[in-house]
């Protein structure tokens, strides 16, 4: 499937965020030759967990711990959202989908009664998530169970403070103490950076050293928190070792980007990718023209060549500002590949709060492109803008995933929803 | 707490007032509701006028901004950076005006000299073609911030005493004398009285509200001046407009930066004080007639001060009004109190000696004003302001293991050690605010994103904070950044937000604490 015969692929899916990732897998598992596009930076903001709903922004915002009575809840109030497009067991297919295909890269999750739960963050503060990666999952179950927690940091890795998170967690987990290590081999270096300690600690005495280091601060605790680099390809067994000398329950805590646990979830579908029939090619894609038959079609070089690329479907996952999928044109928000008219605030006044922490969120995180109920753009009459263009992911209307934690689930939701949609030679 | 002076208002005048009095050998207590020149002192283009600016409008002032300027240079040069500027008209621009303009620099004693286009685009390659017709002035630049901080070392080393976050919530007047002034430690929240023989208010826009704590209100305008500041600095000297003093004429550059503005919009009150888009939209529009790269260039942040303008009407025989307003309170039938307010930042030496003097003479204290002849000593405590110190003192100084917290302005952990030792001597408490008003920290192109939390961080490794006060200070800090960078929001500027907001709240749900998520997983 890698090279379609006549030349012409079923599926070109633009961005490599998760929304992108979950788009190629999708496309790839229902037999269409799937090509993928963009920059993998995207990935290495991912915290590795899996969120689908957990909040309603607003004056007073409102918590769920089950994200489906909060999407019910949600939909009441902002009928428009993406979650709209899709039905629950739309939502549960395609999150099965991903994590079956992320397992088969050794990327495990777990869930637990079909509840949000919680991460511990290096600010010290609880996220609400749904699917927390194996690594991470001792640290919600520990939180949950009221066990006995010791954060360890790592002396010279900057922004997470074992102290702070202590200090910031003890009132609602009283047992929670800190200790600040020095990382075996780097004891004089300023400035440490996770993947570099990912990298080292997949090297078997940097990791049993770095053991006995723990083993000594561990007395008391049941299960011990540490930032997120026990490897980047060997993290399953990298636990279980750890875990095995110093006989406690070890978790990994996200770091800020570039993370561990984004480019773990990069290199596993990077590597599995092949197998799975999905060309990826980690270039942006600044233009897409049409020829005469309808298809899509842009040009993208591989070494010195110039390649010309023919997709008969897009998905658009471009997502948002930082993605490039959304830009300014004269002084409006405009969608960037094909200049998509973009719902949102009129004026540049409404774009932002004034507390950059607002619950309600800002006006300009619900700015996005419109679409019809299988995800594809809509022009600015309100038709759909090209049969057999989609769209999934942060780029849509109507929502404002950093706030009601929704990120993974609308872009993998929206993903299964469009791809679903596509039929093949049509 | 007993004092001879108590002096009210922590700007450059308040801070001016506290050296001059404590030179003079009068005992001082300079009290400030938050820190220093965080008023109006803090929110101005840091100008030294050479005076051309007010030559048709108020030449007496045009006059005392020459010679205070000149004075300045002299006594305290390292506050100061002596640019020269230029006064450019631009096609369109009023010709009278243009011509009128170096007769009456010269009637004020103001030095100017007409220079050809050629020349003056050799000296600033930034300016516009349409540029008609130039002149040269000696305008400089100066850092208000070091300058307060500089006049306050050297008060407090001359017995001067300071207590920030203090706010006065009134006195208590008996017979025509102010017998004490209520305070409050607005971060205890206790209350406390300072016994003082004379009382200045020095409070600029709160000149009013201050006063009327005593019974006696100052008639005010309130006179919003938004400004932006640029990533890279865009011309040598200082840049004027030369025409009839208006919006958005002046861009003053300031170390690494320029500095753009004015507006001038009236507002009602004092309260949550920010530069709006439209202001942006406007100085940037009306100061690319003069440098079209404004039109181009990245700004890192916009603020706005407010100018407290008196009323003139009202001015009776008891003000004596100038640029600036010195009220001595007597038709007030208060015998112990003096508000100061009004005036330019150039003239700020001025206004405290004219101040002092009133007040000295009502203490019969007859021992001369030293500020216009001794020097202004450097001090440790303004060097953290001067953008690109920390680079400096990074660089020269290097030692192994010192890891960077703020990697745009390479602020480093060893450095940080140093202003927390400074603080806790001030009796200040070392937590993020403070370490950010004193350091580059957060002031880089990431605005607070990645720093402010390796701050705290480290902060919490030292023992300086504690439970979650990190939170509520991360979310302070960002916010005061924030601030400044919500108006500048324009286009490129969406990625970096949007960046900083998927770690603060989509990662770390900061919009939350943790106090919100109690029992949150209790429900089935």
């Amino acid at each position: 499937m890698t090279n379609p015969d006549n030349g012409i692929y079923n599926v070109a899916v633009i961005g490599a965020g998760t929304a992108g990732t979950a788009a190629s897998i999708f496309a790839s598992q229902r037999g269409l030759s799937t090509i993928q596009l963009g920059r993998p930076s995207e990935m290495s903001f991912a915290s590795g967990c899996l969120d689908l709903f957990s909040i309603i922004p607003g004056e007073t915002p409102k918590f769920f711990a089950n994200p489906w009575k909060g999407i019910e809840s949600l939909l009441d109030r902002n009928p428009e959202h993406p979650f709209s497009k899709v039905s629950q067991k739309e939502i549960k297919a395609g999150f099965d989908a991903f994590s079956r295909f992320m397992e088969t890269c050794g990327i495990q999750y777990t869930k637990e009664n079909d509840a949000n739960r919680f991460i511990i963050t290096p600010a010290g503060t609880l996220k609400p998530t749904w699917h927390v990666p194996s690594s991470m999952s001792a640290g919600s179950a520990a939180l949950k169970r009221k066990k006995k927690i010791l954060i360890t940091g790592i002396k010279g890795l900057k922004g997470f403070g074992a102290d702070q998170m202590a200090s910031t967690l003890k009132s609602f987990h009283p047992d929670i103490r800190a200790v600040t290590v020095q990382f075996p081999g780097r004891e004089k270096a300023g400035d440490l950076m996770c993947e570099r300690l990912a990298w080292d600690l997949e090297t078997p005495h940097v990791l049993e050293k770095f053991a006995a280091v723990l083993a000594s601060h561990t007395c008391g605790a049941e299960t011990v928190g540490l930032p997120a680099i026990l490897g980047v390809h060997r993290f399953v067994e990298l636990k279980e070792k750890i875990e095995s000398i110093i006989k406690k329950q070890v978790f990994e805590i996200p770091t800020l980007a570039p993370s561990v646990t984004g480019l773990r979830m990069k290199e596993a579908f990077l590597a599995a990718a092949p197998e799975a029939g999905i060309k990826t090619c980690s270039q942006s894609v600044k233009k897409i023209d049409m020829d005469t038959e309808g298809n899509f079609v842009f040009h993208i070089t591989q070494g010195l060549e110039k390649e010309r690329i023919t997709a008969e479907h897009v998905v658009l996952a471009t997502g948002r500002f930082m993605g490039r999928g959304l830009c300014i044109k004269d002084g409006r928000i405009r969608e960037a590949l094909f200049d998509l008219p973009v719902t949102g605030p009129d004026s540049r006044s409404l774009w932002y709060e004034r507390d950059f922490f607002d619950a309600k969120g800002h006006g300009v995180n619900r700015a996005g492109i419109e679409t019809d109920p299988c995800f594809r753009p809509l022009d600015a009459n309100g038709d759909v803008f090209h049969p057999r263009l989609f769209a999934a992911g942060g780029i849509l209307a109507h929502q404002d995933w950093k706030r009601e934690k929704s990120g993974s689930g609308i872009s993998i939701s929206s993903a299964f929803k469009a791809v679903s949609s596509i039929r093949k030679g049509s | 707490m007993e004092t001879e002076v108590l002096i009210i208002g922590g700007g450059t005048t308040g801070t001016g007032i506290a050296r001059d009095l404590a030179l003079r050998g009068i005992d001082c207590i300079l009290l400030e509701q938050s820190d220093i020149n965080s008023g109006a002192s803090g929110g101005n283009h840091g100008l030294l006028h050479s005076g051309a600016r007010y030559i048709f409008k108020d030449g007496e002032t045009a006059a005392e901004c020459a010679e205070e300027g000149a004075l300045l240079k002299k006594l305290a040069p390292h506050c100061i950076e002596d640019t020269g500027g230029l006064f450019v008209a631009v096609e369109g621009d009023d010709e009278k005006y243009i011509a009128d303009f170096p007769g009456m620099c010269e009637k004020y004693g103001i030095p100017v000299k007409p220079v050809s286009y050629a020349e003056a685009l050799e000296k600033e390659p930034c300016l516009s073609e349409k540029a008609i017709s130039v002149f040269s002035v000696q305008d400089a630049s100066i850092d208000p911030f070091m300058l307060s901080l500089d006049n306050l070392a050297d008060a407090e080393s001359h017995g001067a005493k300071l207590l920030r976050n203090s706010r006065v919530t009134g006195f208590e007047i008996r017979k025509g004398t102010i017998a004490c002034a209520r305070v409050r430690d607005i971060r205890t929240g206790n209350t406390f009285f300072i016994d003082a023989v004379q009382y200045i208010n020095a409070t600029g826009a709160w000149a009013d509200t201050v006063a009327r704590m005593a019974d006696a209100a100052i008639p005010m305008i309130y006179s919003k001046g938004s400004l932006v500041i640029t990533q890279d600095r865009i011309s040598r000297r200082v840049i004027n407009r030369l025409r009839k003093a208006s919006d958005a004429d002046i861009i003053t550059p300031g170390g690494t930066v320029s500095i753009a503005g004015t507006t001038s919009v009236e507002i009602d009150h004092l309260d949550d004080i920010r530069a709006t888009a439209e202001e942006v939209d406007h100085i940037i529009k009306e100061g690319a007639a003069m440098v079209p790269e404004l039109s181009t260039t990245r700004f890192i942040r916009a603020y706005a001060g407010v100018r407290p303008l008196v009323k003139k009407e009202n001015g009776s025989g008891r003000s004596i009004s100038r640029n600036y307003t010195l009220l001595d309170h007597l038709a007030d039938g208060l015998d112990n109190f003096i508000t100061i307010t009004g005036g330019k930042l150039t003239t700020y030496r001025l206004m405290a000696e004219k101040t002092a003097d009133m007040a000295a003479d009502r203490l019969k204290n007859d021992n001369p004003c030293l500020t216009s002849t001794r020097p202004l000593p450097k001090s440790a405590k303004g060097e953290w302001t001067e953008p690109g110190k920390s680079p400096k003192i990074w660089s020269s100084s290097p030692t192994a293991g010192d890891t960077l917290i703020c990697e745009c302005e390479m602020v480093s952990e060893s450095m940080v050690d140093r202003i927390v030792e400074a603080l806790k001597a001030e009796g200040a408490a070392p937590d993020l605010e403070e370490v950010g008003n004193r350091s580059r920290i957060g002031k880089g192109p990431c605005q607070g994103t990645f720093c402010s939390f390796r701050l705290a961080a480290y902060l919490y490794g030292k023992g300086e904070l504690s439970d979650d006060q990190g939170i509520f200070q991360v979310r302070q800090f960002v916010n005061e950044r924030w601030k400044g960078f919500e108006p500048l929001v324009r286009d490129k500027e969406l990625m970096r937000v949007e960046l900083q907001e998927s770690f603060l709240c989509g990662l770390f749900s900061m919009e939350h604490s943790n106090e919100l998520m109690k029992g949150y997983d209790d429900e089935p």
